[in-house]
């Protein structure tokens, strides 16, 4: 009898303690830490990578955890950073939870770009900011890789990096048609400079990697010079400029918007068309009616079913599937990220980096970063970039502008949409 | 073993007394304004809280008078033995009694046909299209994963035109004013939640569902999805402004448009950027 008592007991302790084991949250996810380039261990096909140099890989993950910190947990900062310096002038306090101290940590009375970018973020976008997070396969477009610095939807110059204002208006209001949401309702204004702070940080630090990795690889592993603390300091310095200089790189349209007249709107169509002397080629793209569904792109049911067919990690065999031509254009219309590019479908009113006129003018006059929208200005002027805008923002509720043979039927305000 | 019905009854009692504490304490209690916490701001928030506190009252006598005979029964019968140590009553296998299934039949029919016919008004008031108010909509609203998108009328008081005013979470409208929205889901199934107000309704792909509410209190509410549409379920959350008055509302929505309308970061001297909200 007291055996069985006794197994009993045995048996239901090493249950509970199972059980305890089994729910602690450090045993279900390991530790945090940064994910690696692949180029930094691995031979990358037409890139710079340190396969072959475990000195010089050393030394980059030295530099990067002297800079950064070893892990997410442990956050540094380096001098000169382009980020936020709190009402005491200290740098990067608005990333972590912790004050590192003499005393030890000490927690502070804000949650940390950290911890809201680890609660409303890291889900998408991965906890190194590569886009690689949980429900990332489920979404498209795919979420962004933090780690090269370069955002599709800015009011900086095609490729520079974004403005701050730029990613607090997509953090802020989300990008409509994507499956990043606003965030207008959650997040106060001072947690949303945290977030933008520790988003730019996670871009730092993965532009600086692929800096070190650039540079090691024109290194000799043998050099003992070779990354050098005088080179990583140029390298981030050149880093930060690029953050610092966006600002004064911002684009203000010289001249207001041109009232939305019918003849603006018809020059435009005309410049969508490609029918003045520039030959714009905005058809080849979003189609001849608007649709996104120009020549110079996959058809649109070949699109849908090798994005959308099936399991997101088999794309790559689906596209290997389709003939040699449409195979072809496939790897010509992809983004900077190796994701496949869609033109928007301006008959919707839906624009992913927002439908201000301001917002329209720097799609077109500036190109979208890392994807093949290209910058227009200066090969038109702004008075013909306001005319685009008039004609893009007047398409979804006039679609006969787009009907052949158009018969100049371009009224400003049409009554009604139909969509 | 007797004493074990007083753990039950221990049980029992708190969650008796839970309710009985909890219209006291505006945290334990239906949302209200922090300040008023038994002030119910809209018209079919106070209608449906009535039938709520019915509810609770009507489940709440159910519920004591069922736990009183059963921990009564269990105190007075557990244990109990004769001289020779067998139990003084065993147990019985009888095959029911037809006159008792009748009655606890019947009591809770009653009660539910009372309710469902008590409730029939206030049903029709919130819920059918017909009870609709004629009045210009104020917004068309549609949820997608994860946030809810809201379409204004501009100027011109029409929707789909080209002065429409677009706003994400953000729904205003103005006090001691029926409120009527278009209701659309862009994907899945959301539920258009807003908790102060007790106005709840799915949104559903395909179909454009009229929804109407009030509220008597200016200030800033909440707006949720009631429905798990997904992982990021929780994001959308809105913030609803209830405007005093309908210039304030006629202001807020003018520096929407105007916003809305930029074309230019602005220039004037001291101006931070411009390109806040």
């Amino acid at each position: 009898m007291i055996v069985r008592r006794r197994l009993v007991l045995g048996l239901g302790l090493s249950t509970l303690m199972t059980l305890a084991a089994g729910c602690s949250d450090a045993d279900l996810t390991g530790p945090i830490v940064y994910e690696e380039q692949p180029a930094l261990t691995r031979e990358v096909e037409g890139k710079a990578h340190l396969a072959g140099k475990p000195k010089i890989q050393a030394k980059a993950r030295k530099a990067l955890e002297k800079l950064y910190g070893p892990a997410p947990k442990e956050i540094h900062v380096p001098e000169g950073a382009p980020l936020t310096k709190d009402e005491s002038g200290r740098l990067g306090m608005l990333l972590a939870n912790f004050e590192q101290t003499p005393e030890g940590p000490k927690k502070l009375d804000h949650a940390g770009g950290y911890g809201l970018y680890r609660r409303h973020c890291l889900h998408c976008h991965g906890v190194t900011g590569a886009g690689d997070g949980p429900t990332a396969p489920f979404v498209f477009p795919p979420p962004r890789d933090f780690r090269r610095g370069l955002f599709k939807f800015t009011s900086t110059p095609n490729g520079a990096r974004p403005d701050r204002d730029d990613l607090r208006r997509s953090i802020r209001d989300g990008l409509h048609g994507t499956s990043m949401p606003a965030f207008e309702a959650l997040l106060t204004a001072a947690e949303m400079e945290q977030v933008v702070d520790y988003v730019t940080f996670l871009s730092l630090r993965g532009e600086t990697e692929l800096a070190l990795i650039e540079e090691g690889f024109i290194g000799d592993d043998e050099d003992e010079d070779a990354l050098g603390d005088d080179v990583v300091a140029e390298l981030v310095q050149g880093v930060f400029g690029k953050w610092e200089d966006a600002r004064d790189a911002v684009v203000n349209p010289p001249s207001p918007r041109t009232p939305p007249s019918p003849e603006s709107v018809g020059r435009g169509r005309d410049l969508f068309l490609g029918r003045t002397k520039e030959k714009l080629e905005c058809a080849g793209c979003h189609g001849a009616k608007g649709l996104g569904d120009g020549p110079s792109f996959v058809e649109v049911g070949v699109f849908n079913r090798v994005v959308f067919g099936g399991d997101p990690s088999k794309m790559p065999e689906r596209v290997a599937k389709l003939d040699d031509k449409t195979r072809e254009l496939w790897k010509q219309k992809l983004d900077e990220w190796g994701n496949p590019l869609r033109p928007a479908n301006l008959t919707r009113a839906v624009y992913k980096g927002g439908r201000r006129p301001i917002d329209l003018y720097w799609r077109i006059a500036k190109g979208i970063t890392g994807a093949q929208m290209p910058a227009h200005y200066p090969g038109i002027d702004q008075a013909q970039i306001w005319d685009l805008v008039n004609f893009v923002l007047a398409l979804p509720y006039q679609p006969e502008l787009l009907d052949e043979p158009s018969t100049a039927g371009v009224t400003a305000e049409a009554p009604a949409v139909r969509r | 073993m007797r004493y074990w019905s007083l753990i039950f009854a221990l049980a029992a009692a708190f969650s008796v007394g839970a309710f009985a504490y909890a219209p006291f304490s505006a945290d334990w209690w239906l949302p209200n304004p922090a300040g008023e916490p038994r002030h119910v701001v809209s018209t079919f928030g106070r209608e449906i809280d009535a039938l709520f506190v019915i509810i609770l009252w009507l489940t709440g006598a159910v519920f004591v008078g069922t736990h009183a005979a059963l921990i009564w029964a269990q105190f007075r019968y557990a244990d109990r033995v004769d001289a020779d140590g067998k139990p003084a009553r065993p147990a019985q296998y009888f095959h029911g009694s037809q006159r008792l299934e009748v009655v606890w039949t019947i009591i809770p029919a009653g009660i539910l046909v009372f309710l469902a016919l008590y409730q029939m008004d206030t049903w029709a008031n919130i819920k059918f299209r017909s009870a609709a108010p004629r009045t210009p909509v104020l917004a068309e609203l549609t949820g997608r994963q994860f946030q809810w998108m809201m379409k204004y009328p501009g100027p011109d008081g029409r929707l789909n035109t080209p002065d429409d005013l677009f706003t994400v979470n953000d729904l205003h409208f103005v006090k001691d004013r029926t409120a009527l929205i278009h209701l659309k889901s862009a994907d899945v199934i959301h539920s258009f939640f807003l908790p102060q107000m007790r106005i709840k309704q799915d949104a559903v792909p395909g179909m454009t569902i009229p929804v109407w509410f009030d509220c008597d209190r200016a200030g800033r509410y909440e707006l949720a999805c009631a429905e798990l549409c997904g992982w990021g379920h929780y994001k959308m959350r809105g913030d609803v402004v209830v405007h005093e008055t309908e210039r304030e509302f006629q202001e807020w929505q003018a520096a929407k448009l105007a916003e809305q309308g930029r074309s230019q970061l602005a220039t004037a001297p001291g101006d931070p950027g411009g390109d806040e909200k």
